[in-house]
């Protein structure tokens, strides 16, 4: 079973924790890069590009049908309309778009050859979606994985899967839930995770107070 | 033909892993953050959209390094070893290598500092900042390195055309997910412009720029009617060169 692969014994993981170490050293030792250059990657997908992102594009359609059509239609556009941090058609994130779960349709999106991930919206992919066996039954038997993340999905519900093969890199608008009324667009991204923009999770409704 | 160009549609695996983390080891950043930063100081972004100064930046690294290097790596891997190791496992396996086969740093060397850091974990990493390679990772990050590029000939497939995907001889890396091969599909969005890949994949047929469409697949007519769940689309943006016409394919193979 896949999940074997995070009950490596403390021995192979603190001897590949020594190898990119040495590897790091190395390549500053011969002027390939500075020691302050993979800090510098890191750094930008604390402050730049994350899922905070995302969920801040998902809120604003939320509470806003017309923005909603702007964004599926011509979604970098729409993303350059709000303030969000400047690099949003940066790396991995140049040609961007979004599709929306509705009554009767619900989107699942996969890389079968790779890892595609739209990086400014999301930042960087968690590892099921970088998982083998995600990859190669995503697009066989998507209901029935979407059942194994808790989501199952209705036959009269069309299911529409988009491998991410060329330049597009996509995300999902999900269903806003239920007795959100009034939230603010604050309070509705926070309820918005990765997950849920890439298909394989619904946003549930705020636990009551 | 290598199973990781047809892993699409692999079965008998198992449950899917639902692990969240993007990374589940501190050190995997670090595999993660060498591999951006060479994609920042690929000599090919001198040719890129934003005409990054590449020349001038004070750097040993005088490679081509895309995500096509990394890819072509992944899927020249043995494929059960494939399965067998971790994403960001396979990423310093790779990466690593290309260091020691282009003369970057010796095997011996890297022998040597990663036994001393075995002993002294955290010891630290040699102090040489470079404000110069720093501006560009973060240049690059925030300008990115798109493959768009002008229309060299009118889009040969129209909106609404059904489209049959083309089965090119199998070579070292591929952008055509190798369920689709042969299959009936229909143009969803013929793209604006057209799109070039980081390289030419040889007899696989990628080679400059070249439109790409959204192609729209019923999933019965990929894995049979009886074997498929119902209800089901597949999406795929294909370039041109993985298309050919559906009546012109249909005739060709009239005897």
């Amino acid at each position: 079973m896949s999940s074997d692969l995070f009950k490596y014994n403390d021995e192979r993981e603190a001897a590949s924790a020594a190898k990119v170490r040495a590897l790091e050293a190395l390549l500053i030792e011969k002027g390939v890069i500075g020691s302050d250059s993979v800090d510098a990657v890191l750094d930008h997908f604390e402050k730049i590009a994350g899922p905070f992102n995302g969920a801040r594009i998902v809120a604003r359609a939320w509470v806003d049908p017309a923005y909603k059509q702007r964004l599926l239609a011509d979604t970098p556009r729409a993303i350059a309309e709000l303030q969000l941090p400047l690099g949003m058609e940066g790396a991995e994130g140049e040609h961007m778009a979004a599709v929306a779960n509705g009554p009767g349709v619900h989107n699942l999106i996969i890389c079968t050859l790779c890892s595609c991930y739209p990086w400014p919206v999301l930042g960087l992919p968690p590892y099921w979606y970088k998982d083998p066996v995600f990859r190669a039954r995503g697009v066989r038997e998507p209901r029935a994985v979407l059942r194994e993340f808790g989501v199952p999905i209705s036959e009269h519900t069309e299911v529409k899967v988009w491998d991410s093969s060329a330049q597009i890199r996509w995300f999902v608008v999900p269903e806003r839930p239920a007795n959100t009324d009034g939230f603010s667009e604050e309070q509705l991204a926070a309820l918005v995770a990765p997950e849920a923009m890439m298909g394989v999770a619904v946003v549930s409704p705020p636990a009551m107070a | 033909m290598k199973l990781q160009h047809v892993l699409g549609g692999l079965e008998n695996l198992g449950p899917v892993n639902l692990e969240a983390r993007v990374f589940v080891q501190e050190w995997e950043k670090r595999i993660f953050g060498i591999h951006t930063v060479m994609m920042a100081e690929s000599a090919h972004l001198a040719e890129a959209l934003p005409r990054y100064p590449m020349a001038s930046l004070p750097t040993t690294f005088q490679h081509t390094w895309t995500w096509a290097s990394l890819r072509t790596g992944a899927e020249s891997m043995q494929p059960f070893e494939y399965f067998k190791f971790r994403y960001y496992e396979k990423w310093l396996m790779g990466i690593s290598q290309f260091f020691v086969d282009e003369g970057y740093i010796t095997a011996q060397e890297l022998g040597w500092w990663t036994a001393h850091y075995r002993v002294q974990p955290d010891a630290p990493l040699p102090d040489r900042p470079s404000e110069p390679i720093k501006r560009q990772v973060v240049d690059y990050l925030l300008r990115g390195d798109s493959g768009l590029r002008p229309l060299p000939h009118a889009p040969r497939f129209t909106l609404g055309q059904t489209v049959q995907v083309a089965d090119p001889a199998a070579a070292d890396h591929t952008r055509l997910p190798g369920y689709l091969r042969n299959k009936k599909g229909t143009v969803r969005e013929v793209y604006p412009g057209a799109f070039e890949y980081f390289c030419s994949t040889g007899p696989d047929g990628l080679e400059g720029p070249m439109p790409v469409y959204r192609v729209a697949f019923d999933a019965s007519d990929i894995w049979g009617p009886k074997l498929c769940e119902p209800n089901t689309t597949i999406y795929a943006d294909l370039f041109e060169v993985y298309l050919q016409s559906r009546t012109t394919e249909n005739e060709e193979k009239t005897p």
